[in-house]
């Protein structure tokens, strides 16, 4: 129990309303410990707080009030009175310092002051103490009492609550701030990616950072006769200084790549100009080359980088030319290799797309990804990229990953995004939603445009199998969606007998009656569409269409 | 997006039938929805349709939602659209049917009233 009466409650509710409402925690702690010295009557009083000073945890003085100032006197933890409260989590009563082994007697010697009895309380909070609030020395001459004890423990439970509610206050503001620095890192690093090129490009890549910032990176650019230059980067580690080495590696490997891009001699000079300025053992893996604008042949060189993959026919044929990472030794050479795409795809790829963990939680490994290649080879470029990207994030991506693929354009074909054949049956109609949905999500078209895209493909179904194949009727339907720029195209061909398209008239919307609205309600979603007899006399194909505002290939795909 | 099972159930409530939706309601048995709409209205009291767990409906849906709600208007009792997830009620708006139906949370704020 207390016993100090009226007074100690008036000054409990004086201090706990100042830390209350306190804006500057500083001010208001030295206030308090300048109070709880002339209401503890003592001599000294001092607060002490938990720094962390790299992997070591000290107590440091912060306020003192008396004769003499100890303010950065430091403490291990468990050292001294002071440390053993906070060690122990308990208040320490010291009542003749001179014969208590607790007390740490070199404070004294250092600041010439004579230590009689003491009293520290630690300043406990949820987690555990933060630090310690300590008085030394009655006024009186007599020793601290188990009552000045309790009280001085009493006092502390505010101020710990003051400085944690600080505490947390400034690291938020902190990690506010964090955020918009890595969000303008972040947005930096993506306007140093080369724009998608549409125009019969042949080199197609993505990227996505595990994290706020990347230190992958890639590249493509003209060069003056007429070749692409491509560049691939993975910097070594990962957070902020990653991200900065990554901004110097990619724009140093695009001027030397402008300037002389044979390969061999691009990573050599880049390399020493890294070996020259690179520090803390970072280090940088990358693959460089050119290609003919037709992609008919491809020369590289690698710097620690993953071996391509080249895909034709059905097979895959794996290259690996170059040297070590880059940054690591100056008087490094590098070997290159020519060779012919003949049709295929080169697929260049940085280690965070083989180090994408599977179910099983072990890294999927080149196995992995040519069994995802070959998976998605059908589809085009820029659509294979994203469904691969979109399997690899579906399972766990623990790295940076960055896809590159070479390939010959097929001159101005539109993309073929999907192409499905179901059984014209009611039944059939679920999974080819599931995988138009699917579809449409990997172009990055947005969710409620994506749902009314499906609802006017699912409608147009219905009514080949209603009213094109009848009851009795038996076949199947085809869709084919293909993308040019911003139009999608949906065809579907069936074998029904040949519709009268002047019988097809969609009913208003909004009219109250069952049946009939399928036609309007695709009449609503797409742009134009388009019944014909099917090429070669049977069956009828039916092509819809759709402007979207901006499918952005960077962005669609969400973070 | 979330996958419910495709189900159709009635139940008798005090004052009025509900009956409840899952799934995706498509071709594949809308008919059957259909029947267990035309069916809660035989026993002339209100009826709601829960739609909160319905992930698709197509026209053929809607159909049957269109003629429960005619067969309600000609035995004079209140037909509501109860819950109505966000998936169904774009295609209501899309067919412009939103303010056909009655919409409401729950069939107390539905049947609620004079």
């Amino acid at each position: 129990m207390l016993h100090h009466g009226v007074g100690t409650l008036a000054f409990l509710a004086e201090l706990s309303q100042a830390l209350a409402v306190s804006l500057d925690l500083e001010t208001t702690l030295a206030e308090t410990v300048d109070r709880v010295l002339g209401f503890m009557q003592a001599e000294a009083a001092s607060l002490f707080l938990i720094e962390t000073d790299g992997s070591r945890s000290v107590l440091q003085c912060h306020i003192c009030a008396g004769p003499i100032d100890v303010r950065g006197l430091r403490l291990a933890l468990g050292q001294g009175v002071v440390g053993r409260a906070v060690a122990e989590n308990a208040i320490q009563l010291v009542t003749d310092a001179a014969h208590d082994p607790r007390v740490w007697r070199a404070a004294d010697e250092t600041h010439a002051f004579d230590t009689r009895s003491l009293v520290c309380a630690p300043l406990a909070t949820a987690a555990g103490p933060i630090g310690a609030l300590e008085i030394i020395n009655r006024r009186d001459g007599r020793p601290f009492t188990a009552a000045d004890a309790e009280l001085l423990g009493v006092i502390a439970a505010p101020a710990a609550l003051a400085i944690n509610n600080a505490r947390m206050a400034r690291d938020l503001v902190q990690q506010q701030r964090l955020k918009r620095e890595f969000d303008l890192a972040r947005r930096l690093q993506r306007s140093l990616l080369p724009r998608r090129r549409r125009d019969g490009f042949p080199i197609v890549a993505v990227n996505r950072p595990a994290h706020e910032v990347s230190g992958d990176f890639y590249d493509y650019f003209d060069l003056p006769d007429g070749r692409i230059g491509f560049v691939v980067g993975d910097v070594s580690g990962k957070g902020m200084d990653a991200a900065l080495l990554m901004v110097r590696a990619a724009s140093l490997l695009r001027w030397l790549g402008m300037e002389s891009p044979a390969p061999a001699d691009w990573l050599a000079r880049a390399n020493r100009e890294l070996c020259l300025t690179a520090q803390d053992g970072r280090f940088v893996c990358a693959l460089v080359g050119c290609c003919d604008a037709d992609a008919t042949r491809v020369r590289f060189a690698g710097a620690g980088f993953p071996p391509v993959l080249v895909w034709r026919d059905g097979t895959f044929t794996e290259y690996a030319a170059g040297g070590p990472p880059l940054g690591i030794a100056a008087d490094m050479t590098f070997a290159e290799m020519d060779i012919a795409l003949d049709q295929g795809t080169l697929y260049a790829y940085s280690d965070g797309a083989t180090d994408v963990r599977a179910a099983d939680g072990r890294p999927i490994g080149t196995a992995g990804i040519r069994e995802l290649i070959a998976r998605h080879a059908a589809a085009a470029p820029e659509a294979r990229l994203r469904a691969l990207l979109a399997e690899l994030r579906h399972m766990r991506l623990v790295d940076d990953t960055t896809l590159l693929t070479i390939e010959a354009a097929h001159g101005g074909q539109p993309e073929r995004v999907l192409e499905r054949r179901i059984r014209a049956a009611p039944e059939e109609l679920r999974g080819l939603r599931v995988a138009l949905r699917g579809a449409l999500d990997g172009l990055g078209v947005e969710p409620e445009l994506r749902d009314r895209l499906v609802l006017a493909i699912d409608e147009a179904c219905a009514n080949i199998i209603r009213h094109g194949y009848g009851p009795d009727g038996d076949g199947h339907i085809e869709l084919r969606l293909t993308r040019e720029g911003n139009l999608l195209s949906f065809e579907l061909c069936d074998q029904a007998p040949c519709a009268d398209p002047q019988r097809l008239r969609p009913r208003p919307l909004g009219e109250c009656r069952s049946g009939g609205f399928g036609l309007a309600l695709i009449d609503a979603v797409m742009d134009d569409w388009q019944l014909e007899p099917a090429p070669g006399g049977c069956g009828n194909r039916l092509t819809l269409r759709k402007r979207i505002a901006c499918i952005d290939d960077e962005d669609s795909d969400g973070s | 997006m979330t996958n419910h099972a495709n189900t159709v159930e009635t139940e008798q409530c005090a004052g009025h039938v509900l009956v409840r939706l899952g799934g995706e309601v498509d071709l594949s048995w809308s008919q059957d929805v259909r029947r267990a709409v035309l069916a809660a209205l035989q026993g002339g009291l209100p009826v709601g349709v829960d739609l909160a767990a319905v992930d698709y409906i197509d026209s053929s849906g809607i159909a049957a939602l269109v003629e429960g709600l005619q067969g309600a208007r000609s035995r004079g009792v209140a037909f509501a659209l109860i819950a109505v997830s966000a998936q169904v009620r774009a295609v209501l708006e899309l067919a412009r049917l939103d303010r056909v139906f009655t919409l409401a949370a729950t069939t107390d704020e539905a049947f609620a009233g004079p």
